[in-house]
C-alpha cells in the first residue's frame, strides 16, 4: 500500500510539474471534428500552527501541505450529448515531511496517515464522470455527478444528495474536494409554459440506484484516524479525551441494493421575478448514527497519550437511517431596501427550509440519562441570507463591499410528536448536542481591489447554542490567469462549558473543540483551461 | 415505498411519453467552437482577413439561412439613404482636406493636422508604443486611409425604421415613452431640444446583437504589458420585442408580450478556468425602471444564483468594464436611478477605423500595437452625459457617435473627480451582405490603474435561437 501511496504522489508531482511548463494544454481542441475542452488546476498548500504552546491535539509548525491536482475534461460528443469527466488527486505531504518528527509520532498523527496521506480510492480519483443528453426540453444526465441544491453557502441544509468530505477539516479546500460526486440519474423537464406571473419552470427527478454507497467522510475521532482536524472532546472532570472509535455494525447498504435508494424531486421556477423551488427528498442521511455497541462497556480501550491524559476509545454501532423531507427555496432581490447612501444596489434576498420526518438522534453521550437508544425527532430547518453590495468609499474607491449574512435554525421535534427537552441529551449524526433551538449565524465581508486581482475577505461562523465561533481571514490575489496566491488565517473560539449541567454531564462541543488548532495558511494555486 | 416505486415508475412513464411526443424537427444549429471559428483566424497576431475567408460566414451558414439574412445591397443603400438623409461620402472631406486617401504612419503627424480629425485619445494611440513606464496596449503605427464609403442596416431593420419613422415619442423631460416604439431606429434623424437623447436611444433600440450567436477572446495587460487575464465566452443574443428581421416577428412569443420583455442575452464562459461553466442570462425589459432579471448558473457551486440587477458598478473579472460599460454602454434611461443630463457638444468629421476583411490584428511581437488598420472619415456627433448622482462611479460620460450608423465608435469615462478613468474604442466589422456590424476588436483602457483589456469578437445571426435556448433551461444546457 505504501509502495502504491508514494508512486500515486510521485506521479501527481511529475503531472503537475509537466502541467504547469505545457501551459498549451490549455485550449480547445477537436477530437472527431467535436470540441473537446481541457482544463484543471494544481494546488499546493500549507498549514502552520499559531498555538502558543504544545499540545497533544495541535502540532506546533507544518501541520499540512496538501497538493491537489484536478483535470476535467468537457466534450461535445454532439450538439445534444456530451461527456465531461474530472479527475482529482489529493496528497497531503505533511506525512512523509514528519516521517522521523518525535512529535509527530508521540501525538499519533502519524497513525492517520492510511486515511490521509493520498486519496486513493477509486472514487476520489474519478470524481465526476457523466452524460448528459440534452433533447428538445428535457436534460438527462447519468453518471458520477454532483447535483447541488439550496441557497445558502457553508450550511447544508437543502443540499443533501451528494455526501462531504471534510476529513480535513476547516482548512482551504476547494469545492471540487469537498462534495463527493456519486453515482445518479437526473432527468430534468421544462414545459414551455407562460404566464403574466411564472417566467419560466423546471421539473427535475434525480435517482440515487445505489451502485456504490460512499457516505460523508467525516472528521474522525482520535489523532490517530482523524489527524491535525481530530476533535478535541474532553472530560476535565476525569482528565481523559474521547479517542477513535471502532465502528462496529453500521450497516451499509449494499451496491444496488433497495435499501440504498434515494429519491429527489425539485419543481423550479421563475415566479415574478424570484426562483422558486419546491423540494422533496427521501432516501438516507450521509453520515450514521451511533450508540455504544456494550453499554456496559462503551470504551472497551483506555490509551494513555504522550501527555499523561487517558484517551478512551468508544465502540460504537449503528446505521445509516432514513431521511425525508419536503421543502422550499426562494431568492430574489429586494428593491425597496436598495440605498443611494449605500450605492443604489437592491440586497438579494436567500431563502431555504425544510420539514424533516422521523430523523433519527441517539442519546449515546447522555450521562447519566443515556438508555443507549435511537428516537426519531420531526425536525424543522430555516436558513435565510442577504447577499448585499455596498460602497464604503473611505475603504474603496473603486469598488463596493460584499456582505452577506446567513442565519441557521434548526429546530428539533415538538410538532406533533416528542421533543427533546428533559434531561436526556439527544445528539444527532455528527455527534453534536442538539436542543429543541438552534442557531448558527455567519458573516462573509469581502471586496476587490488591484482591477479586481485582489480579494480580501472576511467569514465568521458563530454557534449560538455552544457560545463558539470560527473566522476566517483571507486574501487572494491573482498574478495572471494561470497563477494565484493565498494568504490567510484560521481561527477558533469557544466557551468552556461547565462538566455538568443539572446533574447532567456535557462535554465541550462545537468550535471549542477546535480552539488549540488556530494556523495560518498559504496556498499557490495553478491554473489552466 | 411502494408509492414511491409507482411514482417513480409513473414519472418516467411521463417523461419518456412527453419525450417521444415531443416534435423531433428543430432549427438546425451551426454554432462554431472555439477551434473552428480560430481555424479562419486566430484572436492575436494573425492578419488573416477573417471575413473574407468566411465569405461574410456564408461558409458556416446553410445556405437557405444565408439566404434569408441576406438582402440587395443597392436596395440597402438606398433606403438608408432616404431614411437618414444622406449619405456620408457626401457629407465628409471637409476638414484638413489634405489628408487624402493613402497609408500614413505615425511620423506623418508632424506633416498632416492628424489632430484635427481624431479625438485625442485616438490621436494618443497613432504613436509607436512607448518602452518602458505604465502604458496600454494597442497603439498603432501606421494606417490606411479608403475613401469613406456608405454604411446601413439589413433591410428589415430600414423598412421598420420607415415605417415608424416619428411613432416614437418622448416625455417633456426627453424619456421615450416605452408604449410608443414598435420597431428599428426611433430617431434616424436626431434633432430638437432632445437630440442628445434621440442619439442615445437610437444605441439603446439598436439591433446589434439581436439575435446572434456571439463569440468573443479577451486578453488584460498591466501596466507594462504582462499579460494577466484571459478568457473565452459565447453567449446567445436574443431581441424579445420589436423583431423584424426573422419569424417570430414583434415580439418572440407571448411571454415576452406579457412580461414586456425587450432582450436577453446568455453568457457562457470556457476561460479563465475560474469561470469556466458559468453561464449569466439576462433578460432585460421594455421598462427601464424595471431591473434586469439576473441569473447566474455558477460552475463551482452547481447552482443558478439570483443576483442582484443594481450591481452594475463593479468591474468584470479581470476587465476594465462594469456591466454597464458591456457593449460599450448598457446603462438604463431613466430619472429614477443615476439620471444624466444630455448634451450635443459637437459635430464633425473624424477619422474612424472600421474593418470590411477583418483583417486588423494586434501583434503582440512588435509591442502589442494594432495592424492592417483601415480608417475612413465618418460624420459624428459627440454626445455627453452628465452624472447627477454624486454616488455613480462614472461622473460624465462622453460617446462619438456615427450619424450613418447611429452607434458609437468611442466612448470617455470620467470618474466623479473629473478623471478620465475607462475609456471604450470599437472597431466596427462591417458585413456588406446582411447590412450587420460585429465589434470586431474592441480595447477597454483604465486610465486610473493603467490596465488595458482587448476583446476580439465575432458575431452572425443564429436561426435556430429559440426561448428554450436563453431560459433556464437554456443555461443548464450550455453547462
Amino acid at each position: 500500500m505504501n509502495k502504491k501511496r508514494l508512486l500515486i504522489s510521485v506521479f501527481a508531482t511529475a503531472i503537475t510539474l509537466g502541467l504547469m511548463v505545457c501551459p498549451t494544454m490549455a485550449k480547445e481542441y477537436l477530437i472527431f471534428d467535436r470540441p473537446l475542452n481541457l482544463l484543471g488546476y494544481a494546488t499546493q498548500g500549507a498549514g502552520f500552527s499559531l498555538s502558543d504552546r504544545d499540545r497533544f491535539d495541535t502540532e506546533k509548525g507544518l501541520q499540512s501541505a496538501l497538493t491537489n491536482l484536478f483535470v476535467e475534461a468537457d466534450y461535445k460528443i454532439s450538439d445534444r450529448l456530451k461527456f465531461y469527466t474530472s479527475e482529482r488527486l489529493s496528497v497531503d505531504w505533511v506525512y512523509p515531511l514528519k516521517h522521523n518528527d518525535s512529535s509527530w509520532h508521540d501525538k499519533e498523527f502519524n497513525r492517520s496517515r492510511k486515511n490521509l496521506n493520498v486519496d486513493d480510492e477509486y472514487w476520489q480519483i474519478l470524481n465526476e464522470a457523466h452524460f448528459t443528453w440534452v433533447p428538445e426540453n428535457f436534460l438527462f444526465r447519468v453518471g458520477k455527478q454532483v447535483v447541488s441544491w439550496g441557497e445558502t453557502d457553508g450550511f447544508r441544509l437543502m443540499d443533501q444528495i451528494n455526501p462531504l468530505d471534510t476529513r480535513r477539516g476547516f482548512a482551504d479546500v476547494e469545492f471540487e474536494n469537498t462534495i463527493i460526486p456519486i453515482w445518479l440519474i437526473r432527468s430534468e423537464y421544462y414545459p414551455r409554459i407562460t404566464t403574466t406571473w411564472l417566467q419560466d419552470l423546471g421539473v427535475e427527478f434525480v435517482f440515487n440506484p445505489n451502485a456504490d454507497f460512499i457516505p460523508n467522510q467525516d472528521i474522525q475521532l482520535g489523532n490517530d484516524q482523524g489527524g491535525i482536524w481530530a476533535p478535541n472532546i474532553r472530560f476535565d472532570d476525569v482528565d481523559a479525551r474521547l479517542g477513535s472509535g471502532a465502528f462496529q455494525n453500521v450497516k451499509e447498504p449494499g451496491s444496488f441494493s433497495r435499501k440504498g435508494h434515494e429519491y429527489a424531486f425539485r419543481v423550479k421556477g421563475v415566479v415574478k421575478d424570484t426562483i422558486v423551488t419546491l423540494n422533496a427528498f427521501y432516501g438516507k442521511e450521509n453520515s450514521p448514527i451511533v450508540k455504544f455497541a456494550d453499554p456496559l462497556n462503551p470504551f472497551p480501550e483506555v490509551t494513555i497519550a504522550s501527555d499523561g491524559k487517558a484517551i478512551i476509545h468508544p465502540g460504537f454501532e449503528g446505521k445509516f437511517p432514513r431521511f425525508r423531507f419536503v421543502g422550499m427555496t426562494a431568492s430574489k432581490d429586494i428593491g425597496f431596501l436598495k440605498s443611494q447612501a449605500l450605492g443604489s444596489v437592491a440586497p438579494v434576498l436567500r431563502l431555504e427550509t425544510f420539514y424533516a420526518f422521523n430523523n433519527t438522534f441517539t442519546d449515546a453521550l447522555s450521562v447519566p440519562f443515556s438508555q443507549n437508544t435511537f428516537k426519531e425527532f420531526d425536525e424543522f430547518r430555516l436558513a435565510f441570507g442577504f447577499d448585499w453590495k455596498v460602497r464604503i468609499r473611505p475603504l474603496n474607491q473603486r469598488a463596493f463591499f460584499f456582505i452577506s449574512p446567513q442565519v441557521f435554525y434548526r429546530r428539533i421535534g415538538g410538532f406533533s410528536g416528542p421533543d427533546p427537552s428533559g434531561p436526556v441529551d439527544w445528539f444527532d449524526t455528527t455527534l453534536t448536542r442538539m436542543g429543541k433551538h438552534n442557531w448558527t449565524t455567519s458573516l462573509f465581508i469581502s471586496t476587490v481591489y488591484l482591477n479586481a486581482k485582489l480579494t480580501p475577505s472576511f467569514f465568521w461562523l458563530h454557534d449560538q447554542e455552544f457560545g463558539s465561533d470560527f473566522f476566517r481571514l483571507q486574501a487572494t490575489y491573482d498574478w495572471s490567469y494561470n497563477w494565484r496566491f493565498t494568504l490567510g488565517a484560521l481561527l477558533f473560539s469557544g466557551k468552556k462549558l461547565p462538566g455538568e449541567e443539572n446533574s447532567t454531564f456535557k462535554s465541550n462541543n462545537s468550535f471549542d473543540l477546535f480552539k488549540h488548532k488556530d494556523q495560518i495558511f498559504f496556498k499557490i494555486t495553478y491554473k489552466w483551461g | 415505498m411502494n408509492i414511491v416505486k409507482r411514482f417513480l415508475a409513473g414519472f418516467l412513464l411521463i417523461f419518456f411519453s412527453l419525450l417521444l411526443m415531443t416534435s423531433v424537427g428543430s432549427a438546425q444549429k451551426y454554432e462554431l467552437g472555439f477551434e473552428k471559428l480560430e481555424d479562419y483566424k486566430k484572436p492575436i497576431d494573425d492578419p488573416a482577413p477573417f471575413y473574407k475567408n468566411i465569405e461574410g460566414f456564408k461558409k458556416i451558414m446553410p445556405a437557405d439561412v444565408y439566404k434569408k439574412v441576406t438582402y440587395d445591397v443597392d436596395a440597402m443603400k438606398k433606403a438608408w439613404a432616404e431614411v437618414v438623409g444622406f449619405k456620408a461620402p457626401d457629407v465628409v472631406g471637409k476638414i484638413a482636406p489634405e489628408i487624402k486617401p493613402g497609408k500614413y504612419t505615425y511620423k506623418d503627424k508632424e506633416k498632416f493636422p492628424f489632430d484635427k480629425i481624431m479625438w485625442k485619445h485616438l490621436y494618443d494611440r497613432f504613436n509607436a508604443p512607448a518602452s518602458s513606464g505604465p502604458r496600454h496596449v494597442c497603439n498603432f503605427t501606421e494606417i490606411e486611409i479608403v475613401p469613406t464609403r456608405q454604411y446601413y442596416h439589413s433591410l428589415p431593420v430600414i423598412e421598420a425604421t420607415k415605417k415608424h419613422m416619428d411613432t416614437a415619442t418622448q416625455d417633456t423631460q426627453g424619456y421615450l415613452l416605452q408604449e410608443s416604439y414598435k420597431a428599428g431606429f426611433p430617431f434616424p434623424r436626431p434633432s430638437g431640444p432632445f437630440k442628445a437623447m434621440q442619439i442615445m436611444y437610437n444605441w439603446d433600440k439598436s439591433y446589434n446583437l439581436d439575435g446572434e450567436f456571439y463569440w468573443e477572446h479577451v486578453y488584460g495587460y498591466t501596466k507594462d504589458l504582462r499579460n494577466d487575464y484571459e478568457g473565452m465566452a459565447t453567449a446567445y443574443t436574443m431581441r424579445l420585442q420589436g423583431r423584424v428581421k426573422w419569424e417570430p416577428l414583434n415580439w418572440l412569443d407571448k411571454r415576452a408580450q406579457d412580461q414586456r420583455e425587450s432582450k436577453v442575452f446568455q453568457y457562457m464562459s470556457f476561460a479563465p478556468r475560474d469561470l469556466f461553466g458559468n453561464v449569466i442570462n439576462v433578460t432585460s425589459y421594455m421598462d427601464p425602471n424595471k431591473f434586469d432579471l439576473f441569473l447566474m448558473y455558477i460552475n463551482s457551486l452547481r447552482r443558478i444564483r439570483r443576483l442582484s440587477a443594481s450591481d452594475t458598478q463593479d468591474p468584470a473579472v479581470g476587465q476594465d468594464m462594469i456591466y454597464e460599460d458591456w457593449q460599450g454602454f448598457n446603462q438604463k434611461l431613466t430619472p429614477k436611478r443615476f439620471p444624466y443630463r444630455y448634451d450635443v457638444i459637437g459635430e464633425g468629421e473624424f477619422l474612424v477605423p472600421i474593418t470590411w476583411d477583418g483583417s486588423p490584428y494586434m501583434s503582440t511581437k512588435e509591442g502589442y500595437i494594432l495592424k492592417n488598420l483601415q480608417f475612413e472619415r465618418r460624420p459624428m456627433w459627440v454626445v455627453q452625459m452628465t452624472q447627477m448622482d454624486r454616488n455613480y462611479i462614472y461622473g460624465k460620460r462622453v460617446f462619438y457617435v456615427d450619424k450613418e450608423i447611429l452607434y458609437h465608435v468611442h466612448i470617455e469615462n470620467h470618474d466623479q473627480k473629473g478623471r478620465l478613468y475607462r475609456t471604450y474604442d470599437t472597431l466596427w466589422g462591417f458585413i456588406p451582405e446582411m447590412g450587420t456590424y460585429n465589434q470586431f476588436h474592441t480595447l477597454a483602457l483604465d486610465h486610473v490603474d493603467t490596465h488595458s483589456t482587448a476583446y476580439h469578437s465575432y458575431s452572425y445571426p443564429a436561426l435556430w435561437l429559440n426561448r428554450g435556448d436563453v431560459s433556464m433551461s437554456g443555461m443548464i444546457k450550455m453547462k
